[in-house]
């Protein structure tokens, strides 16, 4: 069977900081070429050799507006993965694909977003595609309408609103120790969290993810090229993106209902990597909301409903010594938000070993894409020794 | 007939739902159903994925169903701002079972108390108005409140 399987790899990284959303003092298209250079940089490739580009979602910098300042000296390849925070991994699995069937060498995927450049970017997240149905009815945001399944998942599923607070806690304790992390100052404990205003039922403040300016870019090559290169490689071992019948855009009739809607991906890159649940040994969870983040646990096979308390408790969540250590970074909540690539860069930095939460030795690093998206995406990245 | 909701429409999802719109507006909640092999089509689209028929019934419904999810929102959100006077306030996703459990969102009116999934609802229907962005909408009662 034909595979993607171990035959590219992220070798370069760049990201700007993250600002606070509206007062980035670049524009985005800025922002965009500085990270996809300090990506090229890192790496030791020259940018005028980038042949792929690739993003997801709303992005604006497209390939004709990079090329002038990144001196290209051919794009051979250029695609934007469908739908919101879902697509990012489906990102990578493009780069690779173009990579393996030779249509590209040195592939950037990259996000950047600065709000002063366009609208508050929850409703450029949208992109204008909101069912009336929602909006008639007072819901036009994502912790909205993730709140509906988050109240399915905590009052019919029996899944412990507990789990939310613990996916929470773990990213900001992560934080702490992260320069980079906007919400390194804040100490949730308990009461914290259960003093915030609710935003909406039942998410509070800390449930949510930030928003923020900025950008961020992976430089993806084939793994023969990654082994003379500058940096570890992280070798991409599956990046699955898609939806199982049931969903899709359903206005809230999507089956199976209060999960992160990623069963069917998650079993593809647990097929294709051979790996397991139990092989893995970090994870960056993309949380648009706690929620969902307990959700992709559940469609990932970490836990269940019936043990989802059990499993997804602090202790167990955080570096370097809990069983299950997520968003090591601090993650989508206490990190920052640029749609999610943030955790990308923190996956890859755990293979590298200069993650500012380092699991020891780790070999085995996974990154989901946004949960409860129409369409969605994981993937699963290894080291040398795990090909 | 001259349809509010025409005047003001929203951009944005499948956009096969304009029957169930005119419907409300003048009365009536209807869903569509397949012509060729029965099953419920929500949201409305142009083609059954079950059997691949083009046609389908909008079927006149009482409105009536139970709770299937809910939130309360908290916040006076940028896009439904017309709501913003209104915060804190319940939509309900209610679940149909005459039209194949179809799960259908509104506001819920009246009384919180005992909200709870699996909870009765009867819908009322609302003529367009601002805060429904000029649109008719349907209203979610609990049924242990009417
Ligand atoms: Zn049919």
């Amino acid at each position: 069977m034909s595979t993607i399987r171990g035959k590219t790899a992220i070798v370069g990284v760049g990201q700007t900081p993250y600002y606070k959303r509206g007062t980035s003092p670049d524009p985005e298209l800025k922002l965009c070429v500085r990270a996809i250079v300090d990506a090229c940089e890192e790496a030791g490739i020259q940018p005028s050799e980038v042949d792929g580009f690739i993003s997801y979602a709303s992005e604006r910098s497209d390939a004709q507006k990079l090329m002038p300042a990144l001196g290209t000296r051919e794009v051979r390849f250029a695609a934007l993965s469908w739908i919101h925070g879902g697509g990012i991994p489906g990102a990578l699995s493009i780069a690779a694909s173009a990579i393996v069937a030779g249509q590209a060498s040195v592939v950037a995927v990259y996000r950047s977003m600065a709000e002063s450049a366009g609208q508050r970017l929850r409703i450029n997240v949208a992109q204008n595609d909101t069912a009336a149905q929602y909006l008639v009815n007072g819901l036009e945001s994502p912790v909205q309408i993730l709140a509906l399944r988050a109240q399915r998942l905590i009052e019919a599923d029996g899944v412990p609103a507990e789990t939310l607070r613990a996916m929470a806690q773990a990213c900001y304790y992560h934080a702490r120790n992260n320069p980079r992390a906007y919400g390194r100052n804040t100490v949730l404990d308990d009461q914290t969290y259960a003093n915030a205003r609710m935003i909406s039922e039942p998410y509070r403040l800390f449930d949510c993810s930030r928003e923020n300016d900025g950008a961020c870019a992976v430089i993806v090559v084939s793994a023969e090229r990654a082994k003379h290169l500058k940096q570890k490689p992280a070798y991409i071992l599956s990046a699955p993106m898609g939806g199982l019948e049931g969903s899709g855009a359903r206005e809230e009739n999507i089956h199976p209902y209060s999960t992160a809607g990623q069963a069917g991906v998650a079993r593809r890159m647990w097929a294709e990597s051979g790996y397991a649940p139990k092989d893995v040994d970090v994870l960056q969870v993309y949380q648009n909301m706690t929620g969902m983040g307990v959700g992709a646990l559940i469609d990932h096979g970490f836990c269940t409903f019936e043990n989802a308390g059990e499993v997804i408790r602090f202790e167990n969540l955080i570096a370097p010594n809990g069983a299950l250590p997520c968003n090591t970074s601090g993650g989508d909540l206490a990190e920052g938000f640029i749609h999610g690539m943030g955790l990308m860069a923190e996956a890859v930095r755990q293979l590298r070993g200069t993650s500012t939460n380092q699991v020891p030795d780790a070999k085995l690093s996974l990154m989901t894409g946004g949960p409860g998206d129409t369409l969605t995406s994981t993937a699963l990245f290894g080291t040398e020794e795990t090909l | 007939m001259q349809f509010s909701y025409e005047q003001h429409r929203i951009i944005g999802g499948i956009g096969a739902d304009d029957e169930y719109w005119r419907a409300l507006e003048q009365g009536e909640f209807k869903l569509p159903r397949c012509s060729g092999c029965g099953q419920w089509t929500w949201p409305a689209h142009y083609r059954c994925g079950v059997c691949g028929s083009w046609e389908f019934v909008w079927t006149p419904l009482e409105p009536v169903g139970t709770v299937y999810a809910w939130t309360r929102t908290c916040y006076a959100f940028e896009r439904v701002k017309e709501r913003a006077a209104d915060v804190p306030y319940v939509t309900v996703l209610a679940e149909i079972p005459a039209a194949g459990n179809a799960r259908v969102m509104g506001i819920l009116q009246g009384s919180e108390e005992n909200l709870r999934i699996g909870a009765a609802v009867r819908g009322l229907i609302l003529p367009p108005s601002e805060k429904s962005k000029h649109y008719p909408s349907i209203q979610w009662t609990l049924e242990a409140h009417r």
